[in-house]
């Protein structure tokens, strides 16, 4: 796989193994993840103040939950532009959606991350990605989610 | 003390009244350290400098203090600071 920025400040990725292209397809799915964990996670209490807690549940958490799915309704979208090649995808990240991106790409590692119960010493572990095994993987998919904020991160530096 | 209306009095009851709030950032073992410095950056309007700064408190210490001001602000800040997938709270300050 290679990435560039093209001169209209996107981020184009190519020559995308089918493997992790099958992995960022899953971004949007994993995102929209329904276990309490992640729930929790994605809707954090503002304080302490049962009244604050009270309207931030009623008033703030839809508005997020709006603004998450539709960064991920983005992605989908660019996903769905990706062509396939000799074997492999290529796709773009206009420079218009890269906050999209940034967003969905941190859903899902999140959501990974709580379904999984990864803690910061799980972040650390050596890759050797196994995708025979559930967690092995997992792990791998966070690391490469995570590869890619990175690199959408520095474009906008 | 000093008679009720005199200036010192109102400012004194004004602060307890309007004690400032804080905005906390709390680490969290997933976000990019990469990530958080940019979020800090665009929310909060920091130079570089200082949002590797106030990352690198919330990475080392746990959290970090990252602004303080009226509740209306902080509110708005924390539900920002939410959008991006941060941890964050606001908390009074404590009143001396």
């Amino acid at each position: 796989m290679t990435l560039s920025a093209t001169d209209e400040g996107a981020l184009a990725l190519e020559e995308i193994p089918p493997f992790l292209f099958q992995l960022l397809k899953e971004v949007p799915d994993r995102g929209a993840s329904d276990d309490p964990r992640v729930e929790s996670r994605f809707y954090p209490a503002p304080g302490q103040d049962e009244l604050l807690v009270e309207d931030w549940k009623s008033l703030i958490q839809p508005e997020l939950y709006e603004l998450f799915l539709s960064a991920r309704e983005v992605v989908q979208t660019d996903l769905a532009t990706a062509s396939e090649e000799s074997g492999t995808f290529a796709m773009e990240i206009p420079k218009n959606h890269m906050d999209s991106w940034l967003s969905a790409l941190n859903q899902a590692r999140l959501a990974i991350a709580g379904e999984n119960q990864f803690e910061e010493k799980d972040m650390a572990e050596d890759l050797a990605p196994d995708p025979s095994d559930t967690r092995s993987l997992a792990l791998f998919e966070i690391s490469f989610f995570g590869f890619l904020q990175e690199c959408l991160v520095k474009m906008q530096d | 003390m000093p008679a009720i209306d005199t200036p010192e009095a109102v400012t004194r009851e004004k602060t307890g009244v309007d004690a400032p709030w804080n905005v906390i950032v709390h680490n969290d073992p997933i976000n990019l350290m990469s990530y958080v410095t940019l979020v800090f950056r665009n929310v909060l309007g920091f130079s570089k400098e200082k949002a590797r700064k106030h990352m690198l408190e919330v990475h080392r210490l746990g959290r970090s203090i990252v602004w303080t001001g009226s509740r209306e602000k902080a509110e708005l800040y924390v539900q920002q600071l939410h959008a991006h997938l941060l941890l964050a709270t606001l908390e009074h300050t404590p009143q001396s």
